[in-house]
């Protein structure tokens, strides 16, 4: 029920203090949303996920980007043929199928999603969930709602984890004789493998529930906090540094 | 003296989903555990062990809907005016399945959380959570999350948060299974020399259980029976059957062919990706053998890459060097799943449809050969073979007819191999039998992961354990 999300390391992002990591992760979503060209964008992406690969692995960027790579389809797919206006590039006689700008505005939508996603995934794969509790609760939000997020953020691998054990579970259990299937039958396979991590997640909610009420969740006394985040030292050169970042891309991207 | 738990005229009916009405689990039950004692509630197989325990930590009906009647006292306080987590000083649970307990995603933080609740100064909760986790050989594992852990493992890691929050009453729910010898005398002398109301539910008797215990008691029938120990404890082997033959003395293999499966020179490597600080998890198979018709066991300490061999042995996973033959022809991924059945540790990793019809036809339904009245009457049969209602909701079943089901869902598979991890956790040795007699009918080889080195001893035909990394024949 508590999938962990945390992949050990030693690079400068598990040093960078939590509370200025999510600090420049929020700062982070936000610029990839300011008016800058495609090429810009792409690139801090890219910069973005070089420096995140060099701290957890090629093999925690390349998955992420893969988790959600049918979204990803869907942009690419669908987005150009929404936009009509703008300079043709695919045109079947005097019905244009795919625009410049259409196609930008798909890279575009794609860049920010990966953006948002990896930075998003880096905070989880670099910082210990308590760590991302305490730094929650030092934003002043209260220990149910902190609680929740970090669920919510466990919660989501939960579900990767149990579609692959089902995936795992239903490979087991074919047939000796069951011949390569086409694409159609594996999507139709599909259905059931779905279905079934979806009962699994429902069915984990109540014991998540009773698990958490049996050690003390509830309790009317003030919870103490066994870690803390005394450890962390340069908390104000990294809060600076989460600053000046998003506004050093912001810069460079002004003036290149 | 007052009694650390009484309990009188409890009645308990689970909610039915249903047409058809549920059984009443409980009629009028009473027990009186007086404080400080040690008590073994011996159950058979679906007798209501589990929900007894879930209805003393005041989660059942709460999360398990069911009309519940009767008086529940802990400690002079009744149960009904007292909300789970006021139970956290008092009462600790340690459920049959750990999976379902975990709520952190670290063992350190596992232990922590309670403390945490209980408003425990930071200097109490060190010192209580480095005693515990050395205790229970945690070291290493500190920052592991549930996943990385084996089964055994996660059982430690339940027994020693149980010890970190020093409750004053112990309930215990089979809690011997999944440990190694080792954990086991630990957990038997921690027991015996602790000051605790200890309450251990089990439907097996384990010889670590004699003279552990000021009083032996027997759940049959929705109530509670007491008296002579050696009465009882006959009496308990009756209901489960372990005085009857052993199935597989009856039984009469005739394989249709003789096959071998092996592994030549296997190594396989795995790394815990929430630490940098354990050594990667190696193992190496230098020879390994399971002949149709054959039983073998294979036992080793908790951790050592039992289940890590099997997943290797039905292709889930791959290994970096060696082979693994059947008849001589190597086989890998996909073709090895479709020859080796592999029952997980937990049946809840296999069994996910809503009823028991349902997960018995998954694999039949995709068969070209079968008609749908050849495939209801292969699952009616198999049901019947098991002990299973086609209605009924596997989710509510109890632990081990999920196991059961698990089993029921292989037996229709007829594979010419399988590996059963640890199958006689929370089941009765005649049930494990029976269904290790049911999967051999057709000849198949069978590898029985155990920690009951006392069955394995029994029931293999030849042994392996692995040893520092090192699967060796014993």
């Amino acid at each position: 029920m508590t999938t962990n999300t945390y992949i050990a390391g030693k690079g400068w992002l598990y040093r960078f203090d939590p509370r200025a990591k999510l600090l420049l992760m929020l700062l982070m979503c936000v610029w990839f949303f300011l008016p800058v060209t495609l090429l810009h964008l792409a690139l801090v992406v890219a910069l973005v996920v070089l420096v995140g690969a060099h701290s957890t692995g090629w093999h925690h960027a390349w998955r992420t980007v893969y988790s959600i790579s049918p979204m990803l389809l869907f942009m690419i797919l669908f987005m150009p043929f929404n936009v009509r206006e703008g300079v043709p590039l695919v045109s079947i006689g005097s019905f244009t199928v795919i625009t410049k700008e259409g196609l930008e505005q798909a890279l575009r939508l794609m860049s920010r999603f990966i953006g948002i996603t990896y930075v998003c995934t880096l905070l989880f794969a670099t910082t210990v969930m308590h760590e991302v509790m305490l730094t929650l609760r030092w934003y002043h939000l209260p220990y149910k709602a902190s609680l929740v997020v970090t669920l919510a953020f466990t919660y989501i691998p939960f579900i990767a984890d149990s579609f692959s054990q089902i995936s795992e579970s239903h490979r087991l259990r074919e047939a000796e004789d069951e011949q390569k299937k086409k694409v159609g039958q594996r999507l139709k396979d599909l259905v059931p493998t779905l279905t079934s991590a979806l009962v699994v997640a429902l069915r984990s909610i109540p014991n998540l529930a009773m698990s958490l009420e049996m050690r003390g969740f509830g309790r009317q006394e003030r919870r103490t906090s066994y870690h803390s985040l005394d450890a962390y030292h340069h908390v104000c050169t990294n809060f600076l540094l989460a600053c000046i970042i998003p506004v050093a891309f912001w810069l460079a991207s002004m003036l290149f | 003296m007052i009694n650390a738990l009484s309990i009188e005229d409890l009645s308990f009916t689970y909610q039915s989903w249903t047409e058809k009405e549920n059984e009443p689990l409980f009629r009028a039950l009473s027990l009186a555990l007086p404080a400080g004692s040690k008590t073994l509630l011996l159950a058979p197989f679906n007798k209501g062990k589990t929900t007894l325990a879930k209805i003393i930590c005041g989660v059942c009906p709460k999360y398990f809907p069911g009309e519940l009647q009767g008086d529940i006292n802990l400690y002079g306080k009744s149960l009904s005016d007292l909300d789970p987590w006021d139970l956290l000083p008092v009462c600790t649970y340690v459920s049959q399945n750990p999976q379902e307990q975990f709520v952190a995603t670290s063992v350190e933080e596992e232990i922590a959380f309670p403390l945490e609740s209980m408003g425990m100064e930071r200097e109490t909760m060190h010192a209580r959570i480095e005693e515990a986790i050395t205790q229970w050989g945690l070291q290493d594992l500190r920052t592991s999350s549930e996943q990385e852990l084996s089964g055994g493992e996660r059982k430690r890691v339940l027994l020693a948060t149980m010890q970190a929050i020093d409750a004053s009453f112990w309930l215990l729910d089979e809690a011997f299974d999944d440990l190694d010898q080792h954990w086991r005398d630990q957990l038997k002398h921690l027991i015996a020399t602790k000051d605790k109301t200890v309450l251990v539910l089990a439907s097996r008797y384990l010889r670590e259980f004699d003279d552990l215990f000021d009083q032996v008691l027997l759940l049959d029938e929705g109530d509670i029976a007491s008296g002579d120990r050696s009465t009882l404890i006959s009496r308990f082997a009756h209901l489960c059957g372990d005085d009857l033959p052993s199935p597989l003395e009856t039984e009469h293999i005739q394989p249709s062919q003789k096959r071998i499966l092996s592994c030549k020179s296997l190594q396989a490597e795995r790394s815990r990706v929430s630490t940098t600080k354990s050594k990667q998890f190696t193992l190496e198979v230098p020879d390994f053998q399971l002949r149709s018709g054959e039983l073998v066991t294979l036992v080793g300490p908790n951790g050592s890459g039992k289940s890590s061999f099997s997943r290797l042995l039905c292709g889930l996973d791959t290994p970096i060097a060696g082979q693994i033959t059947i008849d001589g022809e190597p086989f890998r991924d996909k073709q090895l799943s479709k020859r080796v059945g592999y029952l997980f540790q937990s049946p809840d990793l296999q069994i996910f449809l809503p009823t028991v019809a349902e997960e018995l036809s998954w694999s039949l339904k995709r068969r070209s050969d079968l008609s749908k009245s050849e495939i209801e009457s292969r699952i009616a049969t198999c049901a019947e073979l098991f002990s299973l209602d086609l209605e009924d909701t596997p989710t509510t079943m109890s632990y081990p007819l999920r196991k059961a089901l698990q089993a029921a869902v292989y037996y229709l598979l007829d594979r010419p191999f399988y590996i059963l991890d640890e199958l006689d956790s929370a089941l009765t040795y005649q049930s494990t039998l029976s269904i290790i007699a049911h999967l051999r009918r057709n000849g198949a080889g069978i590898l029985l992961i155990t920690h009951d080195r006392q069955f394995a001893d029994k029931v293999a035909q030849r042994s392996y354990t692995i040893k520092e990394g090192r699967l060796i024949a014993v």
